[in-house]
């Protein structure tokens, strides 16, 4: 069996830019609440679905649409957050994965209303168009995604590590009590942290939205990949979610050598299962045990 | 409400339900869907063992649902006898319980839940492409039967019946029989040790683990339970509707289903699921025909249930996590209080005068 082998890793990093652009958003808002934000699917469907009307209806230029979608939810993830996540901070950790769950059947439906099941896409001028690096033929929005992956990852390092509201922020992930007493406002913090946490969700999906098909199911095999990264990555950085990212996408890249091509995400959901069981603590965890024994 | 008052009201419910086929109603109408809340009703307290008793929201019960449904599928197409295969396709999605429920357990609240989205995904793909997955290997190759384990896409078809009404006839009382069942198994369960036991799991698994409950042995003996009931109702499922396909029976919605019944109704109570499976049934049923149209602007309401049960679920998880039933059990309180206030001020004014 022929493979091209510098084709799949190249197609590999590029889809590792794509996950770890829409893991970045449930990183940020577990890592600071602990909350695994399952309507993180929704808002990235819902992002798919906007620049679906902003580029198909209304003929904006495809990487314009996520510059009006993303402040958008942006105020919508802080509005989600002061008036309904912020109710069940308290209560045990499952109030909040039921009710962000509700959150997320709510978008889903809400989309059946409006669009029907019907799948969409986006096809734009630079849906299929490519450019040659070396023979190896790569596609124009699946270049730009892991573009903007690199550059949400850079402007999030200097965010959080430079920024008043990006130290706050890490501040509370570490410990809410002690911020508190250090004088941050905890409530705002988090707010901010959703909000972002939300915005980068939509972005994510106005990107996608140019590369895959949707539907009002949209999101949920991203969700639990996302998720896989970000236990894998570890809870501290976001170049842990990159690196995840990258161990994914390669693993499911190279399982292709093995498998059947329609199980790959099997393989995906299969890594998630055991990270959660055998990693808690992420692959840093994971070294850092082996380094002690 | 008192003693004599509740039996009166249960036996005559009681009645009703086994009069319901005879009536005609709806030309059968009302039987079919007496037999769909029987069976929503059997799911809902099955999963309620292990997500309302012991706490462990599960999000991938479609999982037990679907290995019940095929296993009674394939067996029958090989020729096995329908009814030998019920109970035979609950120790089967027991034994799958048992098999990723071992480690999947040790995880606590939401990572579980997680956990048990993926299993539920992975299961549904693995399904999905079972047949090319062993086509091609000659030792699994005797699996196949008409070139065909599970059907992939397409599903798997049953032969129906020469005499279908006698037959739904049977499965309407047989379903009745499961739930009560059903039931049965649930308040056994909640007022033995072993409901303690998970009961003290939920409540607080370390100190439940210092106190000697051995918590691993009844969380998976839970699961296996709850996997049981459900693999069961997958059995019936698939021989009432004589059509499977992994889209249906593993899917993620049949999994929703199982988790917003019981908490929509009262998690972790002997009848809030009944509560949730009736209104989840007849809600369904109402909304999923029904059509609206704003001139050219056509509204699809088909999942408009799920929209109604999302925002039921948001609510009830901010405002009354112990479901209807709680919110019930609250009111009867309220008004009870309120009768005693009125009572106290009528006998001091009494007094008074």
């Amino acid at each position: 069996m022929h493979i091209d082998l510098p084709a799949l890793i190249v197609s590999a990093i590029l889809l590792a830019g794509l996950y770890a652009t829409m893991s970045y958003g449930l990183a940020l808002i577990y890592g600071v609440m602990k909350i695994v934000n399952l309507a993180h699917a929704g808002v990235m469907m819902w992002g798919a679905y906007l620049a679906f009307i902003f580029i198909v209806n209304l003929g904006m230029n495809p990487f314009l649409a996520p510059v009006l979608i993303v402040p958008t939810f942006f105020f919508l993830g802080i509005l989600l957050q002061r008036y309904i996540v912020s109710r069940i901070m308290s209560a045990p950790p499952i109030s909040s994965l039921l009710l962000l769950f509700g959150v997320w059947l709510i978008m889903q439906n809400i989309s059946y209303l409006i669009f029907s099941g019907d799948t969409r896409a986006i096809t734009t001028p630079y849906t299929l168009s490519t450019f040659l690096v070396g023979g190896i033929s790569i596609s124009v929005n699946r270049l730009v995604v892991f573009g903007v992956g690199i550059l949400a990852l850079v402007s999030l390092r200097q965010f959080l590590g430079h920024t008043y509201l990006g130290k706050a922020i890490r501040a509370t992930a570490q410990d809410g009590e002690a911020s508190k007493l250090v004088g941050i406002n905890t409530q705002w913090v988090m707010e901010m942290a959703f909000g972002i946490g939300i915005a980068l969700a939509s972005l994510a999906g106005s990107l996608m939205a140019l590369i895959f098909a949707f539907d009002p199911d949209f999101g949920r095999s991203h969700l639990l990949k996302g998720f896989c990264i970000v236990v894998l990555g570890g809870l501290e950085s976001m170049v842990g979610v990159a690196l995840g990212s990258l161990v994914l996408a390669i693993a499911e890249a190279l399982s292709v050598l093995w498998i059947m091509p329609a199980m790959q995400d099997f393989v995906s959901f299969a890594i998630l299962v055991i990270v959660l069981v055998v990693m808690p603590g992420g692959m840093l965890g994971l070294l850092q045990k082996f380094l002690k024994t | 409400m008192s003693r004599a008052w509740k039996m009166g009201m249960s036996l005559l419910g009681l009645a009703f339900l086994v009069w319901i086929p005879f009536s005609g109603i709806g030309g059968g109408y009302l039987q079919t869907l007496g037999f769909l809340t029987f069976l929503y009703v059997t799911l809902s307290t099955a999963w309620n063992i292990m997500g309302g008793y012991t706490g462990q929201i599960s999000f991938g019960h479609a999982t037990f649902y679907g290995l019940g449904a095929y296993t009674t599928s394939i067996l029958t197409l090989r020729g096995l006898n329908p009814f030998l295969t019920i109970p035979l396709a609950g120790i089967v999605a027991s034994l799958y319980g048992l098999l990723w429920g071992y480690p999947c357990l040790r995880l606590r609240g939401q990572y579980f839940a997680i956990a048990t989205i993926g299993v539920g995904e992975a299961t549904r793909l693995l399904m999905l492409n079972m047949d090319d997955l062993i086509k091609n290997n000659d030792w699994l190759k005797g699996f196949l039967h008409d070139g065909v384990l599970t059907g992939g896409a397409t599903g798997l078809m049953l032969p129906t019946p020469p005499d279908i009404r006698s037959y739904a006839l049977g499965f309407y009382y047989g379903a009745m029989g499961i739930m009560f069942a059903a039931l049965l198994v649930s308040w056994k369960v909640k007022t033995s040790k072993f409901g303690l036991g998970l009961l003290a799991i939920n409540m607080d698994i370390d100190a439940a683990e210092t106190l000697g409950v051995r918590t691993a042995y009844y969380k998976n003996l839970a699961l296996m339970l709850s996997a049981l009931m459900v693999g069961i109702c997958g059995s019936i499922y698939s021989q009432y509707v004589f059509y499977i396909d992994p889209q249906t029976v593993f899917g993620f919605p049949m999994s929703i289903a199982m988790v917003l019944m019981p908490t929509i109704g009262g998690i972790g109570t002997l009848l809030g699921p009944v509560l949730g499976a009736v209104v989840y049934v007849v809600v369904q049923d109402q909304i999923l025909t029904a059509n609206l149209e704003f001139g050219d602007f056509k509204l699809s309401l088909s999942s408009l249930h799920l929209l109604i049960y999302g925002g039921l679920l948001v609510v009830i998880v901010l405002f009354e996590p112990k479901g209807i039933l709680g919110l019930q059990k609250r009111l009867a309180r309220k008004w009870a209080k309120r009768k005693e206030d009125s009572r106290e001020r009528d006998d001091n004014a009494a007094r008074v005068r």
